[in-house]
């Protein structure tokens, strides 16, 4: 008798503990209020091309230098070139008044009359990070990133170790006629100028899927002799390689391109492409937020307009 | 000494005190449960304030810009105002997780009024004004999104803790019934073991009013415990003693009356029997007499002493019993009888006498030693044909006289003996004075008050002795 009420009681006393133990747990805290505004900078990293492998490079080597100089950085961006969503993002950071931005070129009226007018209006310095608009019509602070005009010779020479001073070449560019492929155009003309026994073909498209695809279905039946493609825009090698795939073998091709496309280094790892120009996103996103907090700094006051350039190396298909 | 009122109300103290820890301690978790909640629904009701005042400053300028009358001004003006401390109110929303987000918002706030601030001063239809009005349409629609971004990050942050809440609500729910039970446990314990602390000392004082009922008075009554009771089950101990006292005091007094009673029908008992011989005594002394003198007359001697004791005896038998009278009397008279029965036995009875003559005027009751020499006569004597001795010896002890009357008959047996002693012999037939050996005993017991006054020693074929200690103080009494 005693006994079982001792055990009933320890056993009450034993529950009343652990729930007490929840119920008056005091680790149920709103997180920290903060009343005391930061002076660290605020800082908004825009891109277009969200979760791809080259631009998360670029947004982790940004917020590891924040972390580094003690900023808070926050990544914005619209998804697969979404243009719309991007200029609001830009917009949105404009009017938030945050201290900086680093933003990826877009050579577009919007974009520099955003940058132009709306930033230079609340003094937002802004500086662009892989693609560049130029200076005069970006007002952008800086250019950090590979010097695109140097990538354009780097891939035209390699060609020309691959293939020889002979043969034709498609260059597929998007009809945007952005700055930073002007620069990579420019590159390699220059370089295959000087081969007069180089013939190339510029093909110029519009950057949705289907009009690559049909774009180049026309160049092969415009040029069924064709030796080499440089995909300027990366983000059409993709369905290039598609294309002359359902034609012929891929391999007798010389196919060159960039790696801030998503496609680029799978394709290139498969062996189906023969070289990548490598750049060092990582890198950019250090340099953009180390120059950005210089010139908030004071300490570099103006910016090297010409832009801080970026390692580029290019990557060969192993396998050949 | 507690009393019982203070044990009950110590008993609801105590279970006061009990239910209002509990009580307390549930209003206070409840009461900072209740801030925790009115400061998240602050909150969200800070945020939502900031888009709706937002929203009001967009309306308001739509209006102002499509009529600039003073009354829409001054409507401006107060939204603009209201959203300012609007924006005020922000600030304690901000914590480590929204501080970006949430500068951003204030930010943007800014904008919104500057950019309305430079409405205001443009001219109404240029094309700056459009420009900018299309602006601060932008900017709300970006406070709206940023509103709701905000509140689900606060959603996001706080998941945690929501689900905190929610699991402590329910462990809430258990730890009040567990509470209830222990309480109720604990509870009827104390009730328990109160109640036996009342009821076991009454059920004891009923024990004890049963006893004494039955009779017996003689059981102390006790009760330990520190209440009422104990004044109860002492008063009732004391009363139990009274009565217990005065019932012995009954029981002895009954007892005296009782030995009175029986002294009393003991002597009646001889008055009878010496009224029976009494019939005509004068006559029967006077023809003794006769007798005497004319037997001396005709030479006769021996029958004429013979006819003087018989007479003797006789008178001295027919005076009043319950006199005292001393040794001395009653030797003469058993050398009376001695004489009478010597002339029936002749030689067969032997009497020695052995009598130290300085103790015997002692007094005693009348006709005890005669009763005894005649029963050893009886006994011992008459059914012997070579007859007996009797040997009589009366010594002088310090407080008393020993009186011994020894017998060499065949004796007797104990249980005859425990007969005598107890005062339980019949009558036998066969004694002169209708006197017999147990009313002698009863007589000497009586007289003395002690019973130690006559002791029978007897061995079978051997004889008897019958040993009488007579105090030489009356009343004397012994252990």
């Amino acid at each position: 008798m005693y006994i079982t009420l001792g055990i009933v009681f320890v056993s009450l006393c034993y529950l009343i503990f652990v729930s007490a133990n929840i119920v008056f747990r005091n680790d149920l805290e709103l997180p920290n209020a903060k009343k005391q505004t930061d002076s660290q900078y605020r800082l908004v990293f825009i891109t277009r091309d969200m979760d791809t492998t080259f631009w998360n490079k670029v947004g982790s080597g940004a917020a590891r230098q924040a972390e580094i100089e003690g900023a808070s950085l926050e990544i914005w961006g619209s998804y697969s070139s979404n243009l719309d969503e991007f200029l609001k993002k830009l917009e949105l950071a404009i009017h938030s008044k945050v201290d900086g931005i680093i933003v990826q070129g877009l050579d577009t009226d919007e974009f520099k009359e955003l940058t132009k007018v709306k930033a230079a209006f609340y003094g937002i310095p802004i500086i662009t990070v892989a693609n560049d608009v130029p200076m005069k019509a970006s007002l952008r602070r800086t250019y950090v990133g590979s010097n695109q005009f140097q990538a354009g010779s780097l891939i035209a020479s390699e060609l020309l170790n691959d293939m020889g001073a002979e043969g034709n070449v498609v260059l597929l560019y998007d009809s945007q006629q952005e700055y930073y492929q002007k620069e990579r155009l420019n590159g390699i003309e220059e370089t295959l100028m000087k081969y007069p026994n180089i013939k190339t073909l510029y093909a110029e498209t519009s950057e949705s899927r289907d009009q690559v695809i049909s774009t180049m279905r026309d160049v092969l039946n415009q040029m069924p002799d064709v030796d080499a493609f440089i995909a300027v825009n990366a983000n059409m090698i993709g369905p290039m390689v598609q294309e002359i795939g359902k034609r012929s073998q891929v391999e007798p091709y010389f196919i060159y391109t960039f790696d801030d496309g998503p496609e680029s280094l799978p394709l290139l790892n498969e062996g189906k492409i023969d070289g990548v120009i490598k750049q060092d996103p990582e890198k950019m996103g250090e340099v953009s937020v180390e120059q950005l907090i210089k010139w908030l700094n004071g300490e570099t006051v103006p910016l090297d307009i010409n832009g801080y350039f970026t390692d580029i190396h290019i990557l060969k298909d192993v396998k050949k | 000494m507690i009393s019982i009122q203070k044990k009950i109300l110590m008993l609801t103290t105590v279970v006061i005190v009990i239910m209002s820890i509990i009580w307390i301690t549930l209003t206070f978790y409840n009461y900072k449960t209740q801030v925790k909640y009115n400061d998240i629904l602050n909150r969200y009701l800070i945020l939502n304030d900031v888009s709706r005042s937002s929203n009001q400053v967009i309306t308001d300028l739509n209006n102002f810009m499509i009529q600039p009358t003073p009354y829409n001004l001054r409507k401006l003006e107060r939204s603009k105002k209201m959203m300012e401390s609007a924006k005020y109110e922000v600030f304690n929303v901000r914590t480590e997780v929204n501080q970006f987000t949430l500068t951003n918002y204030i930010h943007l706030m800014d904008s919104l009024i500057e950019t309305t601030d430079r409405l205001i001063g443009l001219e109404r239809d240029s094309e700056a004004a459009v420009k900018d009005l299309a602006e601060t349409t932008r900017i709300g629609n970006y406070i709206s999104d940023m509103t709701l971004t905000l509140i689900d990050m606060e959603l996001k942050t706080h998941e945690p803790f929501y689900r905190g809440i929610m699991e402590q609500s329910i462990e809430l729910v258990k730890l009040g019934i567990w509470m209830i039970l222990l309480t109720s446990l604990l509870l009827l314990m104390a009730t328990y073991w109160f109640s036996l602390s009342i009821t076991r000392p009454i059920q004891q004082l009923t024990e004890a009013a049963s006893d004494i009922s039955k009779g017996r008075f003689d059981k102390e009554i006790t009760v330990k415990t520190n209440d009422e009771i104990t004044f109860l089950a002492k008063t009732f101990d004391h009363m139990r003693s009274n009565i217990n006292n005065l019932i012995q005091q009954i029981k002895e007094t009954a007892k005296l009356e009782y030995e009175l009673q029986q002294n009393k029908i003991l002597l009646q008992e001889s008055h009878f029997r010496s009224l029976q011989s009494q019939i005509n005594p004068h006559f029967l002394f006077n023809t003794l007499n006769t007798l005497s003198k004319k037997a001396y007359l005709e030479g006769s001697e021996e029958i004429s002493d013979l006819l003087v004791s018989v007479a003797d005896l006789l008178r001295y038998n027919l005076k009043q019993i319950d006199r005292s009278v001393t040794l001395r009397d009653e030797l003469m008279i058993v050398k009376q009888y001695m004489e009478i029965q010597k002339a029936r036995f002749t030689d067969r009875l032997q009497l020695q006498l052995e009598i130290d003559d300085s103790c015997i005027d002692v007094e005693i009751p009348a006709l005890t030693l005669q009763p005894i020499i005649e029963n050893a006569v009886i006994y011992a004597i008459e059914p012997r044909v070579d007859g007996g001795k009797i040997t009589i010896r009366i010594k002088n002890e310090a407080d008393f006289v020993k009186v011994e009357i020894a017998d060499d008959g065949m004796g007797m047996s104990t249980e005859k003996i425990t007969q005598i002693l107890t005062e339980r012999q019949v009558e036998s037939e066969g004694h002169s004075t209708g006197i017999g050996f147990s009313n002698v005993v009863k007589r000497l017991r009586l007289f003395y008050e002690r019973k130690d006054v006559i002791t029978i020693e007897s061995t079978l074929d051997s004889g008897t002795t019958v040993r009488l200690k007579i105090p030489k103080k009356r009343g004397e009494k012994h252990d």
